[in-house]
Formats: C-alpha cells, structure tokens, sequence
C-alpha cells in the first residue's frame, strides 16, 4: 500500500515540475458552492497544474486576468466541486437485462479479496451521461454475499482504469445479515419474515473478523482473503456495514468495535434515525440509501426517506447520499436532484452540497484530494448555468477533471444531435 | 337475491326422508331391531325461536318421532334422563374437504404447459373441471370425523377444494355408517373459486385472468347447450347442474364486487364462501347480497414482546385483529344472511370457543344458532329434513351440559339416530372442601377445585403441590407426584371414601366429609368484555378515511394558475371550485361568482406564492392492481381487464395523490403481444374499486413489442411460446385481427338473419378475446402499445394502416425521437420516459431528448411514471424535458397533464385549469417543475383528498392508534400468540409477470 502512495507522490511531482509556470485557468465571477458549507457569490478562482491556486471573493482581490492562459467568465454561474457518488456499480455494469455486462456480484459469500477497480470501464457509456450532471467521482462497490469486495473511487473519466483511479481499495463492503428477509422473488414478492438464520450468520461474521484481527496480529504465511482483511485493522481501509434495520445497526457498531474495525461507515441506514443517539456517540458516518424511494413501509410517514437527510444534519452526523437499488448505474446521474429533494424537506442548500462532495470525500479517505474548492486541492470540479441541484436550471456546461476540461458530449447528445432537426 | 330462493324451493327434493334400509347382503344373521329413543327431562332447543324448557325427544332409528312437553312414552324406549341438559339440532357445515383426498400440486416442471394434459373430452382448461363428483370419491375419515362432531356438526357438504369450476359437493350424515346410507345428496352444491389450484396450466396466471376465464366458460356453456355442436364432458355437465345452489369462495372483501360483477351479467346467483373479513368492504358485501359462509378463524393475537418489532406490525394487521371478531355482528346488523363454517381453522377444537367471542361482540345467540343450523339447511334446500329439532326430520342433534353459546360442554353429538360421546358427563360435582379422617390424619383440610370435569386437589399437610386429580368412571383417583399419597376412593353422600399409600407403601383407609362448596368464580379475559366496536377507516389501514368526503366550494385568491390552455400560466389570479367543477377563473374574484353561494360553505384561501395547477395525469401505472398485473401465460389475453381487478387500499394511492396525480390509467403488463384492457382511475383514496373509475370513459388496452413480448429476459426455460422474435411479434398481431375480421363478419352476418332463420342455425360463439379485437376495429377500443425500438413502433404503424385500426399511443417509445413524422402520420402519441435507460439490450438508444423532439416536432406527448416511485414526483420528471431539450415550462408541465388526458380522451373534462372542468387541481408551495415545489393540497372532484397539513395530523392519529392496540395485545397472556411477518407490498412495472 505504502508504495503505491509513493508512486503517486512521485507523478505529482513529475508533473509540477514540467509544468511549472505553465497552464494557468481563471473563473470569474461564479457563485462558487466550496463544498465545506461555504459559498462565495462573486467568486475568483485559478487553477495552476491541475490544482486550485485561489479561491477568493472578486470583490475582495485584485488580480491580473491577463496573467492566465485562460480566462472562463462564468458571472452568474455555479461551480461545485465535483459531487461524489458512493457505493454504485456504476463503471462495473452496463445493461441491467444482459448479465454478460455484469461484473459486481461474484460466487461465494465472502471475498474481501475481489476489488472492483480492475473491472472498472472507463468507457462505459452510462458514466458519460453522468458526469454531464455534475457526479464526477464514483465509489465503484461490488454487491453481493456477506462479503461483496473492495471498492475504489474512480473518477468519471480517464483513459483506462489506472488514469481513473482517484483511491484504490479504499474499503471492504459487509453486508450485515438482515434480522427479517424477503421472499418471493422481484415479480412476487412474497412476506417479510424474521430471519432464523439470523445468529448464525452474525457468529459468522464475527468469527471472520476474529480470525482476521488474529492473522493481522501475527506472522502467518500469506492467505489471500485475510490478508485483503488486514487493512480495516490498521486504518487504511474503511469498513462499509451495508444495513438498515435499528437492531442490525447496534449490532453492527458493536461488532465492529469489539473487533478493532478502525473506520466504519454505515451504508443504507433505513432506520438510522431510531439509533441516532448510539450513530451519534460512535461519531459513525453513514451513507443514504437512495432519497427517491418509497417510505419503509405502509405505516412509514409518505415523506420519511426525504426528511431522512436533515433530521442527521440536525444531530451533527456526517452523510453522504447514494443511489443505490434499482437502475442506479444510469440513475446515479439523478444524484443532485434527491439531494435537492432533501433541501426541500428541510436541509441546508450549502450542506446537502457538502454532503455530495467534502463529507462523502471524508469518508472515502480523498479529501486532501478532492471534494471541496480550496487551494491546493485537485481542480476536479463543474459549471452549471444554473442551481445543480434543481432538475430545471441543471445544465453543466464545463467540467475539470484533475485540471483537465472534460468534454460534455456522450453517447445520448450526440443521438440528440444527429436526430434533432432531422 | 330473491331468485336465489325461488330456485332453491322449486328444487327441493321431493322425497322425505325414510326410515333407513338394509340393502346390502349381510353375512350371518340379520339385527335390523331399532329401539325408540325417549330423551326426557331436556331443555329443548328446537330453533332459535322455538324452546321447550322441560320436554321430551322421541327418535326412532334416525328419525325424530316427536318432540313435545308432554309425550307419552312407548312401552319399551330406552329412556335418557337428561336432568335439564340441553338438546340443540346439531349444526350443518357448507364448507368442506372431510373425507376427500386433496390434490396435489405436481412439482413443477420448468418447461411451461400451455395446453392442457388432461385427456377426453373436456373443456380446454384444466382449472375448469365441473365434471368432478364429490361423492365419487368421498369415503368416511375416521380422523376427522371427531373433529366435526366435538364442535357440534352432524352433516356438511363437502368438496374438492381444488381449481375454478370445481364440481360438485355431497351432503353427508355423520354418522359414520355406510357412505351410501350417510349421503343425503349426491349434488347439493356446485363449486367455484377464482383460484386456479393445481392446474399446471399457464392460463390463467392472474386473478384477472380467473375472471375473464369464468365468464367465457360461461358463455361456453350457453353456446354448446344452445348448439351441441361437439361433446364436452365439462360444459354438459355445468348445464346440467344449473339449478343447483352454487358457492363461490371468495378470499378477500375487495372480492364481493368482482363477484357481483359476474352475477348481475350472467343472472347467476351465488352464495359466497367468505374469508372473516367481510367488515372491511360492509357496503360492497351489502350490495352484493349474496348469503355468506363464514370462517370464525380471528386472527392471533400478534406477540408485542419486542416493542421494535411491535412498531413494525402494520396497522392495518393490528386493526384487523382488534375488529375480526367483531365481523359476524356487523353482517347481522347489516341484515346479511349469513352461515357459520369451522373450514379455515387452523385447530377446529377452537370453534365453539370463537362462537362465543363474536356473541360477546354482539352476535345474538338465536342468529348463531340458525347461522349453524336452519340457514345452512335452506340455502342448500334440505331444511325439510335438517336444520331444526321436528317431527319427521333426521335425528341430528347435540345433548349439552347447558346453554352451548355461554359455556355448554357437548357431552354427546348424535347423527342419524346414532350416538356419539364428545365429553363423558360427569354427573357429580365432587369439588368443594373437606375434612379428612385416617388413621395417620385427623381432620386435616382437603380442597378439590378446578374444573368440574377436570378437578385438582390440595391437601396442604400432605404435599404443598397440587395433587393430580382424576375422577373418571365414578372412581376418584388422586395422586401426590411425590409419591407420599396415592389414592383411589368413591364420592358419596358428600363424601368420599377409599383407600390409600403412603409412602412407606403402606394402606390406609381414609374418608373425607364435604363441609362446603366451592364459589365458582369465572375470569373473562378483559378482551373479550371488548364489546366497543372499533372505527372502521377507509381503507382501514395509516391514512384511511373516517368519514366521507365532501365537495367544497373554495375561492383561491392571488395564486399563479397554470392553466393549460391560451392564457398560459397566469400570476396572481383567482380560481373558484364548487360542486366538483371549475366554475370561474379570473382576477379579483368573489364569492358573488359562485351561484347560490349564501347557501354553500365557502372556504376562502389566500394562495399568494403558491401555484395551482390541473392534477397530475399518469398514462402509465401499475399501482392499485390485486393479484397479477400481467395475464402472461397466452400471446393474446384481450379478454382481461385490470378493472376487475383494481385495488381501492393500495397505499400507493394516497401517496401518489399526495405527489399530485389525481389520475391514473392503470394498465395491464407488457408480457403479451396483446395484453389485457386497462382501467381508467382518479385516485379517490378511500372509496371502493367502482367508485374510483371514471365513467363514461373510452376503453382502453395494452400491447407490447420487443423483448418482454419475446420472452428475451425470461430466462432459459421459457422459450416456447410463440412469438420469441420481432418477426412472430408480427405475426400474432396479424393472426390476431385476421381472426377478429372473420368473427366481425360471423357475426353481421348472423344479426342480419330473420329470427326465424337465426332459429335454424347455430350462432356463432362468443368469443370475449375476439370481441375486444372487434372494438379495437369498430374504433370503439384504444391501443397503448409498449414499444422501444425505431423498427418495431413502425412495424406495428403499418400493420395498423393494413388492418384499417389506429395506435392511440405509444408508451415508452424510447426511440420515438427516430421517426416523429410517422408517429404524427399516423395520428399516434407519445408516452415516455424521462430519463430511463441502459436496463436491458432494446433501450440502449434510448436518449432522455426524447421527449422535448417528439413534442416540439407536434406528437402529443406525455410522461408517465410506470412505477410506484416515480408516480410521486412526475413534476419532477417533466422538468427533466426542460433540462434535456429545453422544452418550455408551459410544454414541460403539459406532458403530465393536458397532454396524458388526450391520450387518454379525457381533456374534455380534465387536463387544465378551464371554467366548467372537473375541479381536480393540485396546490404547489412554488413552481411545480421545481425540485424545490411540494404539494400542498389535491382536489379531485372538489374533494380535498390530500392536506400536507392534515397529513400530519393524520400520522398522529395513527400512530396513536397503533399504540393504543399495543396496548391492548400486550395484556394478553403469552401462547396463542402468532409470530409477526409483515405483508410486504407488492410493486408492478409492467414487466412483472405473477404465478397464482
């Protein structure tokens, strides 16, 4: 792990100095959203080697535009740091209906060796339509099984998936055995039952984490699956307990922590808000499920999921928003507008963006690269000519990746563009 | 109804019943001696409304010879003191399998079968078999027989549970004698159910399907009689049992209607076989009025031990427990004639238990008696012979400790004159407390409580436990576990006397003398004296109504009104609704507008900021379905419509309304070339399936093309039914309408002859299917076809063109924005999607431009949800047309108003804010394209469905409710408890296939 890091200080430091002085870009004027919660309405910001050089209020600085390579004047518009969508198969999948496209679901019910970022396609034709809405970095996570894999966060572009790589690895996704299951099948659904299996597979879990902190402690010969384990005990992985019912969830957080787990994030979360106070103790982040979908069940309040958001804001709890379920590979693009509906339903506008982009970056462990506008931080961010989060004024008309402009063509504008005046 | 009884007495059988004769040979000598029977000293309850306190029954060998006060004895009768015991007419039970082997569900085998395997010459479906006899294979079942006759049943008619046309019931004595001397009738009933059973045949997949498949065997029925043109064992045998009583078993309230439905068509009078719920729909069981068989099986108490888990039973559950028991006061109040089964028990020995718990709840104890006994027998037309304690009829009848509806205990059921114990009569009471007297004790306590069957004994100095009691054949056993005490004795003269062993094993003899009784004290567990009937919601579940809504007369003053139509979206502009309809748009208005408004209640609101629109319009839905949204087992399913099958409770409904839409076309799935007809729905939250149709609108159906029709995504083993290329896709809709074409012509052709001439020839046969295609072909009928792709939406155009019929719409039409121009030519609409795309091979072109080139290019174009979600926030998909191709505001909001109510030709009445429409309008807190809008308030029909203020205090309400039953099951003792599993809800797209 410790050399791959090395490798990417070292092509920084390549890059810095071949382009010393070189490729200089300024912003002027834009309603720049910074991702900490702050925002500037009449922003100045630079970039200089694909990192951002300054970010200030216009009103506030001189500056000389001639001394820039490029001059964007975006007065009016609105710049966000890229936003961030956790845990998608997005990049992993293609078409829901042909398995062949499939690659986040592999045999067996524990492969924390399985990493999701070699079978990530750079060409996908979904991630394309995607960046165009303003998510430009992706948690590509494998489903499946107690334990599905690791993921890594990519970014939306890139020439292969080395290039894309923004943090490999970065986590290994549990997901926690549910205290009552599903039958039937998805044309019938049958009942919800309590799950009789449910200890067992909780003994199961917890025998694997026992046996994983012992070869973690000790110098065993090389064992593929606990050795991909190790990294949740030193910190350098995050474990991601994929849950929803309250009782799981204690469960979960107390597991983990009998076990030394140093980095847990809840994902899913349905009845997060029951254990606020034990979520809220463990300082644990959690990562939504999908805002857009129906109350829990029939008793549920019609608006439960859309409130979900700023009832955590309110104690303080770091989350993100995902969109994981049905169709989330070509949904993840509707990401600003579930966070939007959050901001209906009570949550801060500057917060639901630091959700999309600086909490979702601190809890992957990118954060000292990407998720917010501040100087010294990857120029990965986009310009809308209006509010991203709203369906109506959503129309990104810039996008930089690591500095580098991004085009906004993709497989559906150019359909648009060939059949529209036809 | 009335007919109904008119049948049943014209077809009273003629013969009485006769005392029985031998007419098997017998090996050895004949003992045909009968004794008459005299049952003196009983409490006789003859029926519900005739008793005699002190008289006497006379049988003779399983015939009643008298019942009467004062009889005279004949010299020789067996005399049977009774001592005050109660005789009752032993009940008759319509519902039953007793004695009939089950069918069986073969494994399934993977490949599907869409023929049936049934060999002869029968009706093509195998759920349909009216051929089957009970009595052909009915055999006494010694096992079962007890069960019946311990909870008071002499007769019942049983069948085989098993398919949709399910044949015949035998009535049947219990008695436990020879089948052919116990069955009282070979036919008493026929069967019916919507259930198909174990039929492997794909038809019908869908409740839909079970209705549309009745009534074309119906009308199969009719033809064959009328034409006899080829034998068919199941028809004949059907038109032969016509006049015989026909129960159909209905497993849900929203059922009745469905029925009724079939009944009023078909002039067929059925009694129902219900299922304990028929409080939730009283109005609609009410006007069905049918007679019902009812199940008293409550439902258990739900275990509240885990006050998580509590939370999460639903309430509607919790309410349907609370009010069970209530359900046979209910039809009694609504004068419902009404029968009581034990069928659906989970343990029949609960029965008599049950009885009493819904006379607790107000069942009157004259109505439970002729629920079990008279009622049964006239609906099947043997009360001549069962059904009441007379002279001339079966001897069946029950001989109690005292009254059966309080706390009788059965001591003896006889059948047929033969006698049968249920529970040993003890004849004394032993219990009470006495001083015991032995060599080792003098003048210790003993005390025998419990029960009186079943006593229990403490003698305190002896052993500290209780002491095992048993008191059987008039000796008295009486046990210490420790062996310190082991006794027997007899009771005598208030007193008992025997011996017993110590524990040295040595004897004692041992008397001990009654000095008094014991008080019998009764605990009635505190639910049973529930007797308040609790509300009942509509639907009774979070969110039900609790009384009818009316329409209001309300002025919105300074709203921005988005209306649809030349003025455009207007800033500060009031609207009135009264009546249900728009009645005045316009600026400063007041109440003087609203005609006779002294005499309304008009509700002014202030709307500045908010924004009204017309209510949401979904082309495309598939909530608020029973049972199988698609009929997927044929290619052509023409026949069925989701408007027999819609759904009134489906929360999705109130949650939808809630996000806008005040109507709906919910359609039938996309598993077939030609799918089922649609419903056309406003989503009236509270009221019943009838209620929520729009009337007097066009009929609508679904096709589909492409993959789903194809089977493509079905996996391996479904690759049999015809079609599974685009090129077969074609195919079948030729076939289809070819057919559809020659019936028309069949038909004109038929209609035109003399009635003389029609007189001579057979008419040709209904055919529901093709009838649905001739509608489309007469134009009467309209298509909302499923379709993806460039090639086959033009395909399906120009086969159209050819067979002379019209595409009204395309639904989903992803690649729609290829060929505009033919669309417009054609004269077809678009319905579409937003954004979707990527999930299966067929819509990888699909773009979300689609929309905005279709509109702009003069399609009439909408945006429907196809999902339960998405049917909530449809503002927000229209927007996407904005972001995607820049369609105007004005467009934008027309895709999911105005423009779905073309499609579905009903802009005359909805679809825009215009004086005189109906007054289904929804309030915005800002623009409603916006992400940031949210609904306020819905109107349909000037009902004010939906409240976001009022939902609050809803939710309150409820889970208050929820709380309060809590409550209530958290007082109730542990066992008998049921462990708790939620219903989850069932969610359609139209790709959901569903196997009964």
């Amino acid at each position: 792990m410790n050399k791959i890091r090395i490798n990417i200080i070292i092509a920084f430091l390549m890059v810095s100095t071949i382009a010393n002085g070189q490729k200089t870009t300024l912003f002027m004027g834009g309603i720049a959203h910074l991702g900490n919660g702050e925002k500037i309405n009449n922003s100045i910001i630079s970039i200089k080697d694909g990192k951002i050089d300054l970010v200030a209020d216009l009103s506030k600085i001189r500056i000389d535009p001639s001394s820039f390579d490029t001059i964007y004047k975006v007065y009016g518009k609105h710049i966000y740091p890229g936003f961030i969508i956790p845990n998608t198969t997005l990049g992993i999948t293609e078409i829901d209906q042909v398995r062949a496209t499939h690659d986040y679901d592999e045999v067996g019910s524990i492969n924390p060796n399985v990493h999701s970022q070699i079978a990530y396609n750079p060409n996908s034709k979904i991630t394309e339509t995607v960046i165009t809405n303003g998510v430009l970095l992706a948690q590509v996570t494998p489903r499946g099984g107690l334990i599905s894999g690791q993921s890594s966060v990519m970014y939306l572009d890139g020439w292969n998936w080395e290039d894309a790589t923004c943090r490999a690895n970065d986590g290994i996704h549990l997901n926690w055995p549910s205290s009552y299951f599903q039958t039937g099948w998805w044309g019938q659904q049958g009942k919800t039952k309590r799950n009789d299996k449910h200890a067992e597979q909780v003994n199961r879990i917890k025998d694997l984490l026992e046996n994983s902190l012992s070869y973690f402690k000790s110098n065993s010969e090389i064992d593929l699956k606990m050795e991909s384990m190790k990294g949740l005990f030193s910190g350098e992985m995050n474990l991601y307990i994929h849950v929803n019912y309250a009782n799981d969830i204690i469960d979960a957080i107390d597991i983990s922590k009998q076990y030394k787990i140093k980095n847990l994030v809840l994902v899913g979360g349905e009845d997060a808000i029951k254990v606020i106070k034990k979520i809220k103790k463990n300082n644990i982040p959690v990562i939504l499920n999908r805002i857009h979908r129906l109350p829990k069940n029939e008793d549920s309040p019609i608006d439960s999921p859309y409130k979900q958001a700023s009832i955590l804001q309110e104690n303080d709890i770091m989350f993100s928003f995902s969109y994981e379920g049905d169709m989330e590979a070509m949904g993840a693009r509707n990401l600003p507008f579930s966070a939007g509906t959050a901001v209906t339903y009570g949550l801060d506008y500057e917060n639901a963006i630091m959700a999309l982009t600086l909490s979702t970056a601190k809890i992957l462990g990118i954060d000292h690269r990407v998720g917010s506008i501040e100087k010294g931080k990857e120029a990965t961010f986009f310009i809308s000519e209006g509010d991203a989060l709203d369906i109506i004024t959503n129309n990104v008309e810039y996008i930089f990746i690591k500095g580098k402009s991004v085009d906004t063509e993709n497989h559906q504008t150019k359909l648009y563009n060939k059949y529209k005046d036809r | 109804m009335k007919n109904l009884f008119r049948i049943l007495f014209v077809i009273i059988f003629n013969y009485s019943y006769s005392f029985s004769q031998e007419s098997f040979p017998v090996n050895g000598v004949a003992n045909n001696f009968k004794p008459i029977h005299a049952f003196t000293n009983a409490h006789i309850v003859m029926s519900s409304n005739k008793e005699i306190k002190k008289g006497t029954l006379l049988i003779k060998d399983n015939i009643i010879l008298n019942v009467d006060s004062n009889i005279t004895i004949p010299e020789g009768a067996i005399i049977h003191d009774l001592n005050g015991d109660y005789i009752y007419p032993s009940f008759i039970d319509l519902y039953s399998n007793y004695g009939l082997k089950e069918t069986k569900k073969k494994d399934s085998d993977y490949m599907p079968q869409y023929k049936s395997n049934k060999k002869g010459p029968y009706y093509w479906n195998q759920a349909i078999h009216p051929e089957v006899i009970a009595s052909y294979n009915f055999n006494h079942d010694k096992k079962s027989i007890s069960e019946y006759l311990e909870i008071g049943f002499g007769s019942l008619v049983t069948h085989l549970q098993d398919g949709i046309f399910r044949g015949t019931g035998c009535l049947t004595l219990l008695s436990n004698s020879k089948e052919n001397e116990d069955i009282l009738l070979d036919d008493a009933a026929t069967f019916y159910s919507f259930n198909k059973g174990s039929s492997q045949q794909r038809y019908p997949t869908s409740l839909m399907g079970s209705i549309a498949l009745i009534k074309q065997t119906l009308l199969d029925a009719e033809w064959h009689e009328n034409t006899k043109s080829n034998s068919n064992i199941s028809l004949s045998k059907f038109n032969a049992q016509k006049n015989l009583p026909k129960i159909f078993e209905l497993k849900t309230p929203l059922d009745y209607s469905r029925l009724f439905k079939i009944s009023d068509d078909f002039e067929i009078d059925f009694i129902v076989k219900g299922n304990g719920n028929e409080f939730l729909k009283i109005r609609e069981v009410k006007e069905a009025g049918f007679p019902i068989i009812v199940p008293v099986n409550f439902p258990k108490a739900y275990d509240v031990t885990n006050p998580e888990e509590a939370m999460g039973i639903s309430l509607s559950n919790l309410k349907k427990w609370e009010t069970s028991p209530f359900n046979l006061r209910i039809l009694q109040d609504h004068n419902i004639t009404y029968t009581i089964t034990s069928s659906d028990l989970e343990n029949k020995s609960n029965f008599i238990g049950n009885l009493r718990i819904a006379i607790e709840k107000g069942l009157t104890q004259g109505n439970t008696l002729d629920a079990l006994t008279i009622t049964p027998a006239r609906l099947i037309g043997v009360s001549d012979q069962l059904g009441s304690l007379e002279k001339n009829k079966i001897a069946n009848f029950i001989i109690c400790s005292s009254n059966i509806f309080t706390d009788g205990i059965i001591y003896e059921n006889w059948t047929a004159g033969k006698k049968n114990i249920v529970t040993k009569k003890i004849t004394e009471d032993i219990r009470g407390y006495y001083s015991f007297h032995s060599d080792e004790f003098n003048n210790i306590t003993v005390q025998i409580t419990g029960k009186k069957e079943s006593p229990i004994t403490k003698i305190t100095k002896i052993d500290s436990n209780k002491l095992s009691t048993i008191y059987k054949d008039e000796k008295i056993i009486i046990n210490s576990q420790t062996g310190y005490f082991r006794s027997s004795g007899k009771f005598a003269n208030n007193s008992i006397e025997g011996k017993y062993q110590d524990k040295e094993g040595e004897f004692h003899y041992y008397k001990m003398t009654r000095d008094s009784l014991v008080n019998e004290k009764t605990k009635i567990d505190s639910l049973l004296i529930d007797t308040i009937l609790p509300e009942i919601w509509h639907p009774n579940k979070s969110n039900g109504l609790n009384k009818k809504l009316n329409s209001k007369t309300v002025l919105f003053k300074n709203a921005t009104l988005w209306t649809n139509e030349e003025i455009g979206i207007i800033r500060s502009c009031d609207i009135i609704i009264s009546k249900g309809d728009i009645i005045a748009i316009g600026e400063n208005l007041d109440t003087n507008q609203i005609p006779n408004f002294e005499n309304l209640n008009v509700e002014i609101i202030d709307a500045s900021g908010k924004h009204i629109t017309s209510g949401i319009i979904d082309e495309h839905s598939h909530i608020a379905i029973n049972r199988g949204v698609n009929e997927s087992s044929q290619a052509v399913t023409a026949e069925v419509s989701i408007s027999d099958v819609i759904n009134p409770d489906d929360h999705n409904i109130y949650r939808q309304i809630a996000g806008g839409v005040t109507c709906s076309q919910l359609l039938h799935g996309s598993a077939n070339p030609i799918g089922g007809q649609s419903a056309l729905i406003k989503l009236r939250w509270g009221e019943s399936a009838e209620e929520m149709k729009i009337k007097n609108c066009d009929g609508f159906i679904k096709f589909a093309l492409g993959e789903n029709v194809k089977q493509s995504n079905w996996g391996s083993f479904n690759t049999t039914r015809f079609p599974q290329t685009r090129m077969g896709v074609e195919q079948v809709f030729f076939d289809a309408f070819y057919r559809a074409k020659n019936y028309q012509k069949e038909w004109l052709n038929y209609n035109k002859l003399s009635l003389r001439k029609k007189r001579e020839v057979n008419p040709p046969r209904e055919d529901l299917e093709l009838n649905t295609l001739v509608e489309i072909l007469e134009g009467k009928r309209h298509i909302t076809c499923h379709s993806y792709i460039e090639s086959e939406i033009n395909m399906l155009m120009h086969l159209a063109d050819s067979m002379d019929f019209k595409i009204n719409t395309f639904t989903h039409i992803l690649e729609g924005y290829k060929i505009p121009n033919k669309l417009k030519k054609h004269g077809a609409g678009a319905s579409t999607f937003s954004d979707w795309w990527a999930y299966k091979f067929e819509v990888n072109d699909a773009i979300p431009y689609n929309a905005a080139i279709l509109n702009k290019s003069g399609v009439v174009t909408a945006i429907n949800s196809d999902d339960a979600e998405m049917g909530r926030r449809l503002n927000q998909e229209a927007a996407k047309a904005i972001k995607y191709g820049n369609t105007s505001e004005e467009d934008a909001w027309k895709m999911v108003t105005l423009n779905p109510a073309k499609l579905l030709h009903l802009d005359d009445r909805m679809g825009s804010l215009k004086v005189g429409k109906d007054a289904d309008i929804v309030i915005w807190s800002e623009n409603p394209l916006s992400i940031y809008a949210k609904v306020e308030q819905t109107y349909i029909d000037g009902k004010c469905y939906f409240d976001y203020q009022n939902n609050m205090l809803t939710q309150n309400r409820d889970k208050k409710e929820k709380i309060r039953i809590i409550k209530k099951l958290s007082k109730i003792k542990a066992g008998n408890k049921r462990k708790n599993k939620a219903i989850k809800e069932k969610l359609y797209h139209c790709d959901s296939i569903e196997h009964e």
